[in-house]
């Protein structure tokens, strides 16, 4: 029997049993269709993860800067930092460094017309860092070198929104206070898509001169800077150039940089362990439709002894037999595996239609569900047919 | 030719033993016409099951065609069935999804050979038991005794050397019968094939020139 009387005969029989293989093909649809749409919608959840982030730039990189542990250095080091005046220096370490922003982040409890300000983190910041991380203004100006030490600030678009609740919708010229400082509003922030990158969250954050921050806590230190470089850098010898330079400038402290193509590399792993786990969820309830096959099949095989009979009889061997049964299962489960690749796409393109994420076919995810399911259906059906295989003629020939 | 020497088989139920057959000896030649009567418990389904590479014998040997094939392996005995033995059972055993001419085509789908010779051959077979107008109909829209037409052509279309029929008028009136049994008859002198009919049924046994007698798992008497 060539392979093509062996299909055609699988379908013959798995028709004339419509709601058996229909319910078998449903564990396997649901299977398959889960596993689709579960990895191709953590690939595309990835890559739009990683699109936001690549809009940022990949010529990036963050320097951290900790202090010493006190206590075991000298009150003369435990006081030292980078100051806006060592910046140009620091810029000039390598000819790729095209911009430095040095910044300064506190916690301070900010008022405004006596009540607390919800979230309100200060960040000192030069015109360097709205520059480096995009940060756009919705109304009057962002904070300027020429401020000096005047106490002027801008809102995120969060402090906005709730100004805007209490009836003041132009907060700017209005004074709020931080610290014990009063701080002229002037400027507010277009709301700001938060990156991994920049650790403060501009939307709940106020914006005040890098110079002025030192005044309000003693605390305030630069201890943060974000470079922007030339395109395609090289930053594995940026990051060692301006290691060195800190290291000079700040003995003892621990330095640490960060560019964003390290975490996208971190995303990637993660999101990859998240595709693995939700394949795995997947491939349980394809399991659980492999063993409805099987089941099925020993049905099958229980129901059809005398056709098994029969066809020992007229001459089928136990391996013409075994291939019958298992083509059968390899068809349903193939059937099944099919429709439940366009299920689970149909499923993941809904899901990027409410997320407003982008949908592109990707192949690996509908290919993993056909050979996974064929599988199933080769594993599943094994048993049974071999059960069927070793059935005694006489005994299933016997009249009843 | 067909020859069984001194066959026994012993089926072990549990701890008890049970001889069904306890020495058969036999020689049936080519295109002879035998009945195997027998009671209930005489060991003819046994003798059949040998007969048809179905069962082995537990000692004795079976020459078919001068071959011993008592101890074929379960492939080598599906393969001679398949060319050598064609099968007529009492409740015809077709298989209800298929039509008439698949039923027919059955053996020969598990030889090597074309869809399209398999299905000229089929169709010429129905032809020979009178039911080539038949040929799509299903085995319920078909009498017992087309039914049993149809099981004949199954039985003869691969053109083997035995033709082994168990009760084949059993569950057919005495008419239709008849008809089956004027047809295993006439394939028997036209096709030249042996036809060995397991009875009970002395009208049957009566119309074949060679009658077996099995009693108690031994052969009692032959006329013929």
């Amino acid at each position: 029997m060539n392979v093509k009387t062996n299909i055609m005969e699988a379908l013959d029989n798995l028709f004339s049993a419509k709601l058996r293989s229909f319910l078998a093909i449903l564990g396997i649809l649901v299977g398959t269709g889960s596993v689709v749409a579960l990895i191709t919608s953590s690939q595309l959840a990835t890559e739009h993860a990683l699109a936001q982030f690549e809009t940022m730039g990949t010529n990036l990189l963050a320097a951290d800067v900790q202090p010493p542990q006190s206590g075991i250095v000298s009150s003369q080091q435990q006081t030292s930092a980078l100051t806006l005046e060592q910046m140009p220096e620091i810029q000039r370490v390598s000819p790729q460094i095209v911009e430095v922003a040095p910044y300064i982040t506190l916690f301070q409890s900010i008022y405004f017309d006596g009540e607390a300000v919800n979230g309100g983190q200060v960040i000192g910041a030069t015109v360097a860092l709205a520059d480096i991380m995009n940060i756009r203004i919705a109304k009057g100006r962002f904070v300027s070198y020429l401020d000096r030490s005047n106490p002027y600030c801008v809102i995120g678009s969060s402090i906005a929104a709730d100004f805007a609740a209490k009836g003041v919708s132009d907060p700017l010229g209005k004074q709020i206070q931080i610290g014990d400082w009063l701080f002229t509003i002037v400027g507010v922030a277009q709301p700001w898509a938060s990156n991994w990158f920049f650790l403060a969250d501009v939307n709940k954050g106020v914006i005040v001169p890098l110079d002025v921050s030192y005044s309000l806590s003693q605390y305030a230190k630069i201890n943060n800077l974000l470079f922007r470089l030339v395109p395609n850098p090289d930053i594995p010898s940026v990051q060692a150039m301006v290691l060195r330079e800190l290291k000079k400038l700040l003995p003892n402290h621990n330095i640490s940089f960060r560019n964003p193509e390290q975490i996208i590399n971190i995303m990637k792993n993660q999101q990859a362990t998240f595709t693995w786990l939700l394949g795995s969820i997947g491939g349980i309830s394809l399991l659980v439709g492999g063993i409805g096959v099987m089941n099925i099949m020993l049905v099958s095989v229980v129901e059809r002894r005398r056709e098994i009979g029969i066809r020992m009889a007229v001459g089928a061997r136990r391996s013409d037999i075994r291939r019958m049964f298992l083509m059968e299962a390899v068809v349903l489960t193939l059937f099944g595996g099919l429709l439940g690749i366009i299920l689970g796409l149909l499923c993941a393109w809904i899901l990027t239609e409410v997320t407003g994420w982008e949908f592109h076919f990707l192949i690996t995810p509908p290919l993993l569900g056909f050979v996974v399911s064929v599988l199933v259906g080769i594993i599943s059906g094994f048993y049974p047919a071999h059960r069927a295989s070793k059935l005694d003629p006489i005994e299933t020939l016997r009249s009843e | 030719m067909i020859e069984l020497r001194n066959v026994t088989k012993t089926y072990w139920m549990g701890k008890s033993r049970h001889e069904a057959l306890k020495g058969v000896s036999l020689q049936i030649d080519t295109g002879e016409l035998v009945a195997i009567m027998g009671a209930s418990g005489s060991g003819k389904t046994t003798t059949m099951n040998i007969l048809g590479l179905l069962d082995h014998p537990t000692t004795g040997e079976y020459y078919l065609n001068e071959q011993d094939v008592s101890q074929l392996s379960h492939n080598q005995q599906a393969t001679l069935r398949n060319h050598s033995i064609g099968f007529v059972f009492q409740s015809f055993f077709l298989l209800s999804r298929l039509d008439a001419l698949q039923n027919v085509a059955l053996p020969l789908t598990y030889r090597n050979v074309g869809a399209k010779t398999i299905k000229k051959q089929a169709m010429a077979m129905l032809g020979k038991v009178g039911m080539s107008e038949w040929w799509n109909h299903r085995p319920n829209e078909l009498s017992g005794g087309q039914q049993q037409r149809v099981a004949i052509a199954r039985a003869l279309v691969g053109d083997p050397n035995i033709v082994l029929a168990d009760e084949p008028t059993g569950s057919l009136d005495s008419k239709t019968g008849q008809a089956v049994l004027d047809l295993l008859i006439q394939l028997n002198k036209t096709e030249k094939t042996t036809v060995i009919i397991i009875t009970h049924d002395e009208r049957v046994a009566s119309r074949c020139p060679r009658v077996v007698k099995l009693r108690d798992g031994l052969v009692m008497e032959e006329d013929g």
